[in-house]
């Protein structure tokens, strides 16, 4: 189903159902993920992800259905059901209605044949050598190869009509010492609008050699270190910078960082929410939001001074003084509610990762982290998580030795305050969270972060 | 419901894939889903949606491994499609296979299960639904500052089940799933938010049941006293940094097995699985019966069979009827939650745990009511026989780590304990240890009066991401010389 497709269904189902302020956004997603795990090709999955969300608006009287089955009888259907319900709800403060036609959006091509024709044959040959390479290295292999079609669509009774195709191939992939005991671990990942530009090859090669670098790791003790993260790092701390931060919702309950005009982090730190992005292995927003707003770039923090929060419509016209939407409605298939769906961070001006760390006396690199926690304290973004995938110990300029994985609990905001480097190449992180399924972000050098504990793995005995 | 000309196309899909040669087993598994989501916050409504959802998953066990497809469509031709899907995924994965996938044969089940409902959910309407959660928040914002805002919501989830299986295999259940609670914000002039929540954090307050359940909790019964607490933390002590002996209330011990045992006992992650997402677990077969996990009075189970349990239901998705299975027995690691696949690899039965969330996934390994069974005593006389301590209320944040070994949570609120007696009322608490170290040192749990059924709505798991409901029983339980401090608030 293509986005055209989809937006003329939605008009059909709004004339059909007759109501006289409506909204329905269609998404529909074509996933081919081969998932393999302890050197098997053992979850080869087609997921078909349809979706049609309509609201229905009975003067302030807000309204919602959902349903997975994308005809007109069904979205009438869904229609109806919120129009009987609308009248019973409280009214919505602030609520302006739905979206008029609005401006045009930004359109970045986003969309690949090749990715969205791509077979399960196809998917499998591209694996092939993957799981022959880790294995000839003598080491255990895991990830996933997904190929991705999204059509999506808006359309309201007040004008607004928008549709969008695009196309997501991804990567992930760890060479591992062990096939789930610990061990030490190498990940790689790529994405890519094109199948064919994912850099397979390269990214195996990278997790056998960081598999390999990451045997016999030492342990440390507790304490701050100054540390580089890689970008899949840095991604895990945005993800939950995001979901505390930037939605107007956080910032009204009172547990946002973001106090608009003034200085929260160090000004190397610059974020912006940009879902127009145009590179094809870094780009790849959806133009307009949920409710049919087209997106623009906005800068969340610039130089380390808080600068905007994302509103959706209702937000926007409730706010003191009233703002404009920033299309940050999302759907519920990541965080829900009002939040980012393409942040990206803005690189610095280090050649490379190896510049940030010969700038390090003794410190940690780490490559990604796990199971990150942002509740600790919101006002001031602490976060707690471990390393996981790789984390090695700074001597002299070089990365000397592997240490066992470490937990840090630290302020984000105050790391990156005592940030002095970032690496001018960015990457896109895949994330399950983000409605545009990435995080953009360079490479990141913070001074004296904490690190309060380390996982201990060697410490299980059988003693009874 | 399925329509007679689908039931029949549902038959026919599973007749061809039951002729076709290169088919070892499959599963044809129709899912429809209602919903509803309903959220009040400071006084208007944030949330007033429902969902319907409604397909067929098949999974196919090819000549050496697995294929899995879907579709959203009933007819005979979208299924006889999706069949023929997966038997391709199947044939293709298995070119690639060096070893054939284990999967002993299983009795066909047959049969009907029903959550036991009272009043019906689906039945109350929106009005009565609405002004039950716009109460407590109105009771909860009292006269404003210092509290800066309030929600109450529930959710209610409808599945209908039917799993056909190329054995014989051919059951219908339907599930209700039900939660609720109010949660509230209070701000400091220092800008430190304070956050109270009942009857526990958002997300672990899930269960099987009908609306009766909402009532019972008497939510605006209880808004005086959370705001109030919420309050008194703006201005109470921070938890102290040291040592020291720390209980924790039922809902967090429910956390913690969630974290440190659920997790771990997972055979899929255990075997390395599931290490695209969520990392292995340090729990290794080899460890059967040979490793203290916990001290003797850890009992730990895996019941999917506890009434109004989140993770209860009459078979799992590939047939295997529900049961009790201890996990750690007299503190020692016995079994694992396991798939038929994964534990004929460990030559055991499966512990039937496989679920899907919805039509569009395949099933995996997930938790079911995985509870620490109760011992004796109340949470009273628990404090009263501690002489030094900190008790811990209510899960405000969690991390552990890829082997499910190093973990730290931070609570909502805590009270210090000195001979005997809750003293004073600490802010932003947090503990970490190791797992089995911890459960090692837990000396108390406490008895039946004190235990109860949570329910978590919201654990993920698999990639792409599935999320599953999912139960934990727990009495509050004492662990000795514990690491405890605070997550540092005001700096």
């Amino acid at each position: 189903m293509t986005g055209a497709e989809l937006l003329a269904l939605c008009k059909d189902a709004l004339a059909r159902a007759g109501e006289a302020h409506a909204e329905v956004y269609a998404t529909h997603r074509r996933r081919g993920c081969a998932r393999f795990a302890v050197g098997e090709l053992g979850q080869h999955m087609d997921l078909e992800e349809p979706s049609a969300v309509v609201r229905v608006a009975s003067g302030a009287r807000v309204a919602e259905a959902q349903t997975t089955q994308l005809d007109v009888a069904s979205i009438a259907g869904a229609i109806a059901r919120a129009a009987k319900a609308a009248p019973l709800l409280p009214e919505t403060e602030g609520f302006p209605g739905f979206a008029p036609a609005g401006e045009p959006t930004a359109t970045p091509e986003r969309f690949a044949k090749e990715t969205a024709d791509a077979t399960p044959e196809a998917r499998t040959e591209l694996l092939a050598p993957v799981l022959r390479t880790i294995r000839a290295a003598g080491l255990v292999s895991a990830g996933m190869l997904e190929t991705q079609r999204a059509a999506i669509a808006v359309a309201t009774t007040e004008g607004c009509a928008r549709s969008h195709d695009g196309t997501i191939a991804s990567f992930k992939v760890w060479a591992l010492e062990t096939p789930g005991a610990g061990g030490a671990a190498g990940y790689g990942g790529h994405m890519h609008k094109s199948l064919s530009h994912v850099a397979i090859e390269r990214e195996t090669e990278r997790a056998v050699r960081m598999c390999k670098l990451g045997k016999d790791p030492i342990e440390l003790d507790a304490g701050r270190y100054d540390v580089v993260l890689e970008p899949a790092a840095m991604a895990e701390l945005l993800e939950w910078l995001s979901a505390i931060a930037f939605g107007a919702p956080e910032v009204e309950q009172g547990g946002s960082p973001m106090n608009l005009g003034k200085r929260i982090t160090g000004e190397r730190f610059t974020i912006h929410e940009d879902a127009t992005l145009d590179d094809p292995a870094l780009g790849f927003g959806v133009p307009f939001d949920r409710e049919g707003t087209a997106r623009r770039p906005i800068t969340l923090i610039d130089e380390g001074v808080a600068r905007a929060i994302l509103y959706d419509r209702t937000y926007a016209a409730r706010a003191k003084p009233p703002a404009q939407s920033t299309g940050s409605a999302v759907s519920a298939e990541g965080l829900g509610g009002v939040a980012s769906s393409a942040l990206s961070v803005d690189g610095g001006d280090s050649p490379s990762v190896e510049h940030l760390v010969s700038g390090i006396e003794r410190g940690l690199y780490v490559c990604r982290l796990h199971y990150v926690n942002g509740l600790l304290e919101t006002p001031r973004a602490v976060m707690t998580g471990l390393t996981r995938d790789g984390c090695f110990l700074i001597e002299h300029g070089k990365i000397a030795r592997a240490v066992g994985n470490m937990r840090f609990t630290d302020s984000l905001l105050e790391g990156l305050a005592r940030c002095d480097g970032m690496t001018r190449e960015r990457s896109a992180i895949p994330t399950w969270w983000s409605e545009g399924g990435c995080v953009v972000t360079p490479a990141v050098r913070m001074r004296a972060f904490m690190f309060n504990g380390r996982s201990q793995r060697s410490a299980v005995s059988l003693d009874t | 419901m399925l329509s007679p000309a689908e039931e029949a196309a549902l038959a026919g899909a599973l007749e061809r894939l039951r002729r076709d040669p290169s088919v070892r087993y499959a599963e044809v598994r129709y899912v429809a889903e209602s919903s509803e989501k309903l959220r009040v916050r400071d006084g208007r409504p944030e949330q007033a949606s429902t969902g319907s959802s409604r397909g067929v998953g098949i999974r196919v066990l090819g000549p050496r491994t697995w294929g899995f497809a879907c579709t959203p469509d009933l007819t005979e031709q979208a299924l006889r499609g999706a069949a023929a899907l997966a038997v391709r995924i199947a044939k293709a994965s298995s070119e690639l296979a060096t070893t054939t996938t284990l999967f002993p044969e299983n009795p066909p089940a047959r049969g009907r299960y029903e959550t036991r409902v009272g009043e019906d959910p689906f039945a109350v309407p929106w009005s009565e639904k609405m002004a039950a959660l716009d109460a407590p928040v109105r009771a909860l914002l009292g006269k404003g500052k210092p509290i800066a805002s309030a929600e109450a919501w529930m959710e209610w989830v409808r599945v209908e089940k039917r799993l056909l299986t190329t054995e014989g295999t051919d059951v219908t259940q339907l599930l209700t799933f039900g939660g609720s609670g109010m949660q509230v914000f209070a701000l400091g002039d220092d800008g430190v938010a304070q956050r109270r929540c009942y009857p526990t954090w958002q997300g672990s307050e899930g269960f099987q049941g009908g609306y009766e359940r909402v009532a019972a909790l008497d939510l605006v019964g209880h808004a005086g006293e959370l705001r109030e607490e919420a309050i008194a933390l703006l201005t109470a002590p921070p938890c102290p940094e040291g040592t020291t002996d720390l209980i924790l209330d039922a809902s967090q011990v429910a956390l913690q097995i969630h974290e440190s045992c659920g997790h771990p006992t997972e055979l899929d992650r255990a075997m390395g699985a599931e290490i695209s997402l969520a990392g292995g677990s340090f729990l290794q077969p080899r460890m059967l019966g040979k490793l203290r996990y916990g001290s003797p009075i850890v009992d730990i189970v895996a019941d999917s069979t506890s009434e109004g349990g989140m993770g209860t239901f009459g078979w799992d998705d590939e047939g295997v009827p529900a049961g009790t299975h201890p996990l750690v027995e007299r503190g020692m690691f016995v079994d694992y939650l396991s798939s038929r696949e994964t534990a004929a690899q460990i030559g055991r039965a499966s512990t039937g745990t496989m679920r899907a969330d919805g039509w569009n996934r395949p099933p995996l390994i997930r938790m079911v009511n995985v509870s620490i069974q109760p011992k004796q005593g109340t949470l009273d006389e628990l404090i009263a026989d501690t002489k030094d301590g900190v008790y811990m209320l209510v899960d405000k944040s969690w991390s552990i780590d890829d082997l499910r070994l190093n973990f730290q949570f931070s609570c909502e609120a805590a009270w210090e304990i000195k001979n005997g007696k809750k003293t004073r009322l600490l802010r932003d608490p947090r503990y970490t240890g190791i797992t089995h170290e911890f459960w090692r040192s837990c000396d108390a749990v406490c008895g039946p009066s004190e235990w109860k059924l949570f329910g978590i709505s919201t654990c993920g798991k698999g990639d792409p991401m599935q999320i599953m409901q999912v139960g934990h029983g727990a009495s509050p339980a004492r662990f000795r010389k514990v690491s405890v401090g605070n997550t540092g608030s005001g700096k």
